[in-house]
């Protein structure tokens, strides 16, 4: 079954055409890599499966599971599985990371009617998670990337990632601002975070993530549409010669 | 002349012998006094500068109803959730105004605090209130505080004797009960810090039942050199009550005052706190945050004096509005000619969480002098539509998005409330549970 399908879909972002048909399936178990120039529409591509409001669907259709996504709400597409990680994520001062997980892995809980964790069993949980990301204990305690680094940010939702544990997790530039080192960390986060259960969409610049976290499948997202899909050859390609050479081959 | 002094001139004038203090001739002295000035200047009104927002017509037009009886047959259970500690926990109790001995709980108090009744007191000991008569403040916009003045019922006493050290927070708490007719309490509390003194007085404002009453409650603070005080205001009552409440202190050189003030009750709530920075040294932080719903009315004014050199305060004033209520902040830092050596900052930010909430938040510095560092701040927002989308991605709710967003604003004011157990007893009853982990 395909986790995600879209099929020739047309967004808008106000009343600007951003996305012109982009067609692209995941199947359950496949991580696919995302890349374009600046502007192709990666970021709106990730936002408008996540259901930002500013995102509107003109047409074309995007499946979830095979039910269409476009009525469903934000939080309850999160609830259902959907994940994005942020390629700038907000910083919430007086919010702790702590509150924060804990409101968004009971509101999953709820949703399934499970019953919440109580906090006690929510950080012993959580506890195994921020050890393998390398996070200090009071991590948890700091408010939600208030005055984190580019890189700190980044690693807090790889963190939100791996408790919320989607089905289909977008990871938007998840790999800018990294040093090698906290490069290494998250590509061991979302290595790890791959089963057969699980779809993920990366995007990114750099085939030097992709280097760790080998893909399935390549796409090439220009002008709003998918211009080229391929194997890890054609990341190569891209990171040798540019874009140059696939702007000759559209026009 | 309105209902409202009509009524309180005819208490006076056939209860006054029933007053504490009557017999002792400067608090009667200063009863009479109060009582004239009040009929003089009447109830303040919206053309007063300083009441421009505050609608107090309704109040101006009821008669009011004073209560004098003891307490109702009250027990701790309950008051639990409006009790910070209710095992181990110091605290005067009133209930309708008047102290209930056997819900409050002072006996193990260490030697050197005296706490009473403000009543016993004028009756017992007149004399120890007698310094404080006249430091009331004076003015045409002091209308409702010279009624406090004249037919104060109780209120709480604590006077802490130089170099002790309260180690536990000590609860005043003023509950008022439900009545057929709304009732008006007048509390006058005295606190009397002692040079290099510690304590905390957490004075907490509350309601059993949803009806309406009238509070008109009048705090003297008095820090003498070295004494670090700080003081909690929580104003918790019935969103049908009113509540019109002055905190005046008086600090001595080298003295500290934190003052905090957490609000959500009320139809209508005026709170002024006057801080007279007197002795040199002195420092003050006065903090506040308010949460108004529905058609609430919020209104907060302070005025900072700095009268000596070498004087500092800091403030930081946060308001939080939805539905249709309406916030005041003014915040006046008055630094008069010749003092030196002065800084002061102010803040005030406030989040608006629907189009028909309204603040008026107003700085207003007084600077009559060139030594002065001194900096402020205002800001007016809404919620962040990035967070809110934010907090959608990761599964919540707008209600919970919003509650989450709201106690984020609000956590940096609560998170500076020590000890833990103080801040969560704050939060639980601001309903802001989780907000301070």
């Amino acid at each position: 079954m395909n986790i995600l399908e879209l099929r020739n879909l047309h967004v808008t972002v106000m009343n600007k055409p951003i996305l012109n048909g982009v067609d692209l399936s995941l199947k359950a178990g496949e991580l696919h890599a995302l890349m374009g120039p600046n502007g192709s529409g990666k970021s709106t591509l990730a936002n408008v499966l996540a259901g930002r409001p500013e995102c509107r669907v003109t047409a074309g259709q995007m499946l979830y599971r095979e039910r269409d996504l476009w009525p469903i709400s934000p939080e309850e597409r999160a609830r259902e599985g959907i994940f994005l990680g942020f390629q700038n994520p907000v910083e919430i001062p007086g919010v702790s990371n702590l509150r924060l997980l804990k409101e968004a892995y009971n509101a999953q809980r709820r949703h399934h009617r499970q019953p919440e964790l109580d906090a006690v069993a929510f950080r012993a949980h959580l506890r195994d998670r921020t050890a393998q990301l390398g996070l200090p204990e009071e991590w948890l305690l700091r408010p939600v990337n208030a005055g984190f680094s580019g890189g700190e940010k980044k690693r807090n939702e790889l963190l939100q990632l791996m408790l919320l544990e989607p089905r289909l997790a977008i990871l938007d530039e998840i790999d800018s601002g990294l040093d090698i080192d906290a490069l290494t960390l998250v590509a061991e986060g979302i290595n790890a975070l791959r089963s057969t259960e699980r779809s993920m969409l990366l995007i990114t610049h750099y085939p030097r993530l992709l280097d760790q976290v080998p893909p399935d499948r390549v796409h090439v997202l220009m002008g709003g549409r998918v211009m080229l899909s391929g194997g890890m050859e054609l990341a190569r390609k891209l990171e040798q010669q540019g874009y140059g050479w696939l702007e000759e081959m559209v026009t | 002349m309105n209902a409202f002094l009509e009524g309180c001139q005819k208490q006076f004038s056939e209860q006054s012998a029933h007053l504490p203090g009557w017999n002792a001739l400067p608090i009667r002295n200063s009863r009479q006094e109060a009582m004239q000035r009040g009929a003089q200047i009447g109830l303040p009104t919206p053309q007063l500068e300083t009441w421009k927002y505050t609608p107090t017509r309704t109040l101006a037009q009821s008669r009011p109803r004073f209560h004098t009886e003891g307490c109702v047959g009250l027990d701790l259970e309950d008051l639990e959730p409006l009790l910070l500690d209710r095992r181990e926990g110091h605290r005067l109790v009133f209930i309708n105004g008047l102290l209930s001995r056997s819900l409050s709980r002072w006996q193990d108090l260490p030697a050197g605090v005296r706490v009473d009744s403000m009543a016993n007191l004028a009756r017992q000991a007149p004399s120890l209130l007698e310094p404080c008569l006249d430091r009331f403040l004076t003015g045409n916009d002091q209308g409702f505080a010279e009624i406090n003045h004249a037919l104060w019922l109780d209120g709480a006493f604590v006077q802490i004797s130089p170099g002790v050290c309260l180690s536990k927070p000590l609860q005043l708490l003023f509950v008022t009960t439900a009545f057929q007719e709304p009732i008006v309490t007048l509390p006058w509390n005295l606190v009397l810090a002692g040079n290099d003194t510690q304590a905390m007085v957490i004075e907490s404002y509350a309601s059993l039942g949803r009806s309406s009453h009238f509070t008109n409650a009048y705090t003297t603070l008095m820090l003498n050199a070295g004494a670090r005080l700080e003081h909690l205001l929580m104003l918790t009552e019935t969103t049908a009550a009113q509540h019109v409440g002055t905190v005046q202190a008086i600090q001595q050189a080298r003295s500290h005052l934190d003052s905090r003030i957490f609000s959500v009750g009320g139809a209508l709530t005026r709170q002024d706190v006057q801080i007279m920075l007197a002795g040199e040294g002195s420092r003050c932080l006065q903090e506040g945050v308010f949460l108004a719903g529905g058609r609430q009315h919020m209104d907060f004014h302070t005025w900072l004096h700095h009268l000596r050199s070498d004087t500092r305060s800091e403030q930081l004033f946060k308001g939080i509005l939805d539905g249709q209520a309406h916030g005041v902040f003014n915040g006046v830092v008055r630094v008069p000619q010749g003092v030196k050596q002065i800084r002061a900052s102010q803040k005030t930010a406030n989040l608006l969480l629907s189009d028909t909430a309204e603040i008026d938040a107003k700085p207003q510095l007084e600077i009559h002098s060139d030594a002065v560092q001194c900096n402020h701040g205002a800001s007016v927002g809404t919620l962040d539509p990035d967070a809110l989308f934010y907090l959608h991605s990761r599964g919540l709710d707008l209600e919970t998005a919003r509650r989450v967003l709201v106690h984020g604003f609000a956590a940096e004011l609560l998170q500076r409330v020590q000890p833990a157990a103080v801040r969560e007893w704050v939060a639980q009853r601001l309903n802001l549970e989780g907000s301070a982990p």
